[in-house]
């Protein structure tokens, strides 16, 4: 692997190092300048002659389209995604950002990159898609107030998918855990107006509200606990803290200080108990946003949680483990369960799939809880962490593949959302005869999220319980090769983790499968027979969410192995 | 040689039918109506063209291999493609003679089918779902990789779904959510059990293994490297690991063979599912358990097998004697055949836990046996249905008086399943029964083991016997339709139904005369694998 370049801001290497996130400022720019652009001119003083200012004035048909900042932000995002995927074609150049006196800020490699790829992927889908959702009307030079309206509101929208994108990307980059902090507030706002900003429905503000408030308690517990972090370490850099964490991480300072931090983390991923706003905000907001929420920022809430307990607090071949295990196990379990009992009793789909969402923050604590057990048997832990980056690839799998059937969803939602309300369970009804399309789509979406094969949320689920079996079983085949007579008590009891999760699955199958046996066989609700909303750009994204779930799940290996790479860069003590 | 599995008997059927459904769904009310003839003659000529391959393999036409005298843990037409590298994931297909009857019945039911229920509603989605589940059930037999395996297994859940969804009777939707969630259920356990079992093996010594988890999915490799493992004393694993993983993946089998008490689902689904649905449902799906418990469980931990060979036998009992006594209380037609298939799948799991080859071969026979002829009752209930609109034991009376055809059918199939000397049910019997004896004579196990079955004997004839008096005979001189069909005419079955009911009771027929043409196959794989597993382990059978 090649050796860490280290780049000061604004030095060589830093533009091509940033790439993406310079792509989404500029296009931030481009959506601020661009729609205001019109004839207007200005006299030069003194003369009578004008020129072409182009501020004010009457806006140019271009510019004045309302489609116009959709587009940008589309575009741009894209430009984004597709920056990102490109540097992998040759294996990730690792580039740190360092201030003058060395400290590292943001760190670009594989890790970083791979979750650059979830947040632009689903952003992009979910401002396409929206391109259909807020209100588009009168094309031309001449516009009412109304239209201007809505014109601003579109730009403001996209402007905020905008910042919320430059914000993940920053946390997943961040070295420094105030860097990271800055990233995940500026996307965090981002979302809550965002969540908000669903005006046609009043539980839109009410869920905007909400979010917000649970949103910035979390965030200051989170922030009151890096600054004990500071106090107790002198730093906020990772590198620093984690040597500090090796040296004396039992003394009960910092661990206070993790639990303050990692509970403004857990409130990002809707990890019970920090779950509760999240149902109210997934059902509140509109649905491409919600999308957004179930996808893009649980994996922003993923990266600060892999960091601080995997690299600062990361597990050292201590007998068990670490002091978080056990209860991360148990978070775990909680979680999933209470997300899955909750989304049985849920009468509205968008709340079903927000809980069905907590079910899988479950998951994805279980199998970092089995990251964190991996050197449990001392043999193991001269494997190189092999076990570790087997769960840790199967993690980023599986939220790179949730972006595909979980917006996806959340699209098809959308889109009934148009037509006039997706909040109740009987919205869905007749969807078969009104569309096959997208009822075909969303049984798939469902069944792939339930985790039924061939589809890519089969494989991912089977490479999360795959990944904690492999840490559980450990070198315990080779002992009974070798003649030892054991049994389920040998084996670590993350085991136990993976069972509640096939279990947990089992119980999920109930509300994917009615979701599909309304669409399918219910009649459609009254006065809601005719066609649907018309719009292709939600649809396309529609289909590629269709596609990609279908494609990975029988042909993920080439996504395997980018997630691998990345899996290996979290913690290189682990080569 | 060339492969004649992977695209002819599983790709293409399930890539066909997606296109066909796809394409038919998003169409108009109007064009489907206009192409379920020509969908429907597609898809008959496509399960006629697999029915061709296998019975062309049979008769070795498809190059020259030969089903008796395969070594255990040997396959022929064996293909290996690699999918997922990093995980050691292939598309490995083969056939054994423990695989290739379940593969021959699979075909042979789909045109069967088809024919059987050539006027169903819906027709243009329908017969494709049909193909879909014939592919995917195919798939599960020929699978020679854990992964593969795994995938087939559940997909054979989604045709299934909707045939009982779309097609069903009046509570089919809490019919098809519970046949869906208790099988999941059950195969996540399962899968549970495979992953572990994946992990324990040693890494890196594996031809099949994956890039990055040193791991082998492929199942010759894992039943090789068991049966190094299980010489003499030795337990592959170790005693408790084995009797764990033997537990778990029974528990994915048990269910959807389906043994007492696990079997609640499957009255459910047949009552409620379309005749279609129940004839594959009936036929291969059940057999989907026998048969993984032979490729699986039995062949990797044959000391485990040993071990809980008691608790097997006593559940095969249960269902048996419960199945039957069951029967009895029915008044629903289709919920007697539903219960009447749970005990005969008793009798499969007797089969397996005498620990006698000729049990075992009982075993597999029974699966074959079973899967002609309960295609055929459910063929008769949903005729039956069809034409009296009802499924109630009773409602009317002396059918043989106005529907002789229907009646002729009802009577051959009863007498079928009953176990009637001749015909191919009473061959699985006969020799479950023997190996019964042979256990209780060579290993020494009470006589009274013996009860259950001559129990089920009397039962059976006595339920099949009394509704048969209740529908076909009685009624005076011109029978007693039920009462809103009094003064209608009542037709019989159908010229496609007469026909398929005919070729069913034709393969009854020849299994019951010459069951040697099926069974030797049989005999020879379960003293290959008598040869393979029990002898290895330091025990024999008679």
């Amino acid at each position: 692997m090649s050796e860490i370049k280290h780049v000061e801001p604004f030095a060589d290497g830093f533009i091509s190092a940033l790439g993406p996130e310079i792509i989404i400022f500029v296009g931030l720019i481009l959506l601020i300048i661009v729609p205001n652009l019109g004839s207007g001119t200005v006299r030069i003083p003194g003369t009578q002659s004008r020129v072409m200012w182009l501020f004010g004035g009457n806006r140019f048909r271009l510019t004045s389209n309302p489609k116009l900042p959709a587009w940008i932000t589309t575009l741009t995002l894209g430009a984004a995604f597709v920056q990102t995927m490109l540097s992998f074609q040759d294996g990730v150049d690792r580039t740190a950002i360092v201030t003058e006196s060395g400290k590292q800020l943001m760190l670009v490699n594989g890790f970083s990159r791979v979750f650059e790829l979830i947040f632009f992927g689903a952003l992009t889908l979910a401002a396409f898609a929206s391109m259909n959702r807020l209100e588009v009307k009168g094309v031309g030079p001449r516009l009412s107030t109304d239209d201007l309206y809505n014109n601003r509101r579109q730009a403001d929208f996209y402007i905020l998918m905008l910042t919320c994108g430059l914000g993940m990307s920053v946390v997943a980059l961040a070295q420094d855990l105030f860097v990271l902090f800055i990233g995940l507030e500026l996307a965090s706002f981002s979302t809550y107006v965002l969540v908000a900003f669903y005006k046609e429905s009043k539980a839109g503000t009410e869920a905007g509200m909400k979010y917000f408030i649970v949103g910035s308690v979390a965030s200051g517990i989170g922030l009151y606990g890096l600054s004990m972090l500071y106090l107790w370490a002198g730093s906020l850099q990772f590198e620093v803290l984690a040597s500090q964490f090796a040296i004396d991480g039992t003394e009960p300072l910092p661990l206070i200080a993790m639990g303050f931090v990692l509970v403004g983390f857990g409130f990002k991923v809707s990890a019970a108990p920090f779950h509760f706003a999240a149902p109210d905000a997934y059902a509140g907001a509109s649905s491409p946003v919600a999308g957004i929420l179930a996808t893009a920022s649980k994996a922003m809430g993923v990266i600060p949680l892999l960091r601080m307990l995997l690299i600062v607090a990361s597990p050292e071949a201590s007998e068990d483990g670490t002091v978080w295990l056990t209860l991360l196990g148990v978070l775990s379990i909680v979680t999933m369960t209470w997300g899955n009992i909750a989304a049985l009793g849920s009468k509205n789909p968008k709340r079903m799939l927000a809980y069905s969402s907590v079910a899988h923050a479950g998951y994805m604590l279980a199998a970092i809880t089995a990251i964190g057990a991996w050197n449990w048997d001392a043999s193991l832990a001269g494997d190189g962490g092999e076990a570790a980056v087997a769960v840790l690839t199967a993690l980023i799998f599986h939220l790179i593949v949730l972006v595909a059937f979980k917006l996806g969803a959340f699209l098809v939602l959308s889109i009934l959302e148009s037509d006039g309300d997706a909040s109740r369970l009987s919205s869905l009804g007749g969807l078969a005869k009104r569309e096959p399309f997208l009822a075909v789509a969303m049984f798939i979406f469902m069944i792939s999220l339930a985790g039924v094969p061939p589809l890519a949320g089969f494989v991912s689920k089977l490479l999360v319980i795959m990944g904690i079996v492999k840490v559980a079983v450990g070198e315990i085949g080779a002992e009974i090769m070798a003649g030892g007579d054991l049994g389920l008590s040998d084996v670590h009891w993350v085991w136990w983790l993976a069972f509640a999760m096939v279990i947990n699955s089992a119980i999920s199958m109930y509300y994917y499968l009615r979701i599909g046996v309304v669409m399918f066989f219910d009649e459609a609700e009254e006065g809601r027979t005719g066609p649907l909303p018309t719009g292709w750009q939600v649809r396309f994204a529609v289909l590629a969410c269709l596609m990609a779930t279908l494609f990975l799940g029988v042909a993920g290996d080439k996504l395997l192995e980018i997630c691998e790479v990345a899996a290996q860069s979290l913690n290189y003590d682990w080569d | 040689m060339i492969d004649w599995i992977s695209i002819p008997l599983v790709a293409f059927p399930l890539i066909a039918s997606m296109v066909l459904l796809a394409f038919v769904a998003n169409g108009t009310e109007r064009m489907r109506q206009r192409l379920v003839a020509p969908i429907r003659m597609a898809c008959l000529i496509f399960s006629l063209v697999m029915l061709t391959i296998t019975t062309g393999m049979f008769f070795r036409y498809f190059g020259d291999v030969s089903w008796m005298n395969i070594a255990f843990n040997d396959y022929e037409y064996h293909f290996i493609y690699s999918w997922v590298d990093t995980l050691g994931i292939h598309w490995a297909v083969g056939l054994d003679a423990l695989s290739f009857p379940m593969v021959w019945l699979t075909t042979f039911l789909l045109p069967v089918t088809i024919i059987a229920t050539w006027n169903e509603k819906y027709g243009a989605t329908y017969f494709p779902l049909l193909l879909m589940m014939g592919g995917a059930l195919i798939g599960v037999f020929v699978s020679l990789d854990l992964f593969m395996f795994y995938v087939f297994w559940e997909l054979t859940l989604i045709p299934m779904f909707f045939l009982i969804l779309k097609w069903g009777g009046k509570d089919r939707r809490y019919a098809a959510q519970k046949f869906f969630i208790y099988t999941f259920t059950a195969s996540v356990i399962m899968l549970l059990g495979l992953i572990t079992l994946y992990f324990l093996q040693d890494p890196y010594t594996l031809n099949y293994s994956g890039s990055m988890t040193g791991r082998s999915f492929s199942i010759p490799e894992l039943i090789d490297n068991a049966k190094a493992g299980n010489v003499g004393d030795n337990w592959y694993l170790g005693a408790q690991m084995q009797k764990i993983l033997f537990v778990m993946l029974m528990i994915g089998f048990l269910v959807k063979l389906p043994a007492v008490p696990f079997h609640t689902w499957l009255p459910d689904a047949h009552v409620q599912a379309p005749t279609g649905g129940s004839m594959l449902l009936a036929g291969v799906m059940l057999k989907m358990g026998a048969y993984g418990m032979f490729r699986l469980p039995i062949s990797l931990f044959p000391h485990a097998l040993y071990h809980f060979q008691l608790a097997l036998m006593i559940i095969g009992m249960v269902s048996l004697v419960w199945g039957a006594i069951v029967c009895l209380g029915q008044t629903n037609l289709k919920k007697m055949v539903a219960y009447s298939s749970v005990s005969h799948m008793g009798v499969i799991l007797i089969g397996i836990a005498t620990m006698q080859p000729m049990g075992w071969a009982a075993a597999l026979f029974m699966m074959f046996a079973h899967g002609i002829i309960s295609p055929m009752l459910f063929a008769v209930c949903g005729a039956f249905k069809h034409h009296y609109h009802s499924m109630e034991i009773g409602a009317m009376r002396g059918m043989a008086r106005h529907s002789p055809w229907l009646a002729t059918s009802m009577m051959f199939g009863w007498m079928a399943s009953l176990g009637l000397p001749l015909l191919a049910g009473f061959v699985a019997e006969i020799m479950m029964l023997i190996a019964l004896w042979h256990m209780i004579s060579l290993d020494g196990w009470s006589i009274w083991w013996m009860v259950g079955p001559a129990l089920v004997l009397a039962l059976t004839a006595a339920y099949y016997l009394w509704s048969m008096q209740r529908t076909i005979f009685e009624g005076g001189e011109t029978g007693q339709p039920p009462e809103y069909l009094i003064g209608k005419p009542v037709p019989d079955i159908s010229n496609s139904e007469k026909f398929a009911m005919l070729i069913m009771a034709l393969f009854t027929i020849l299994f019951g005369v010459m069951p040697w043409i099926g069974l030797d196959m049989m005999d020879d794989w379960t003293k290959q694998a008598f040869e393979g597993l029990i002898m290895f382990v330091g025990k024999g059978g008679a």
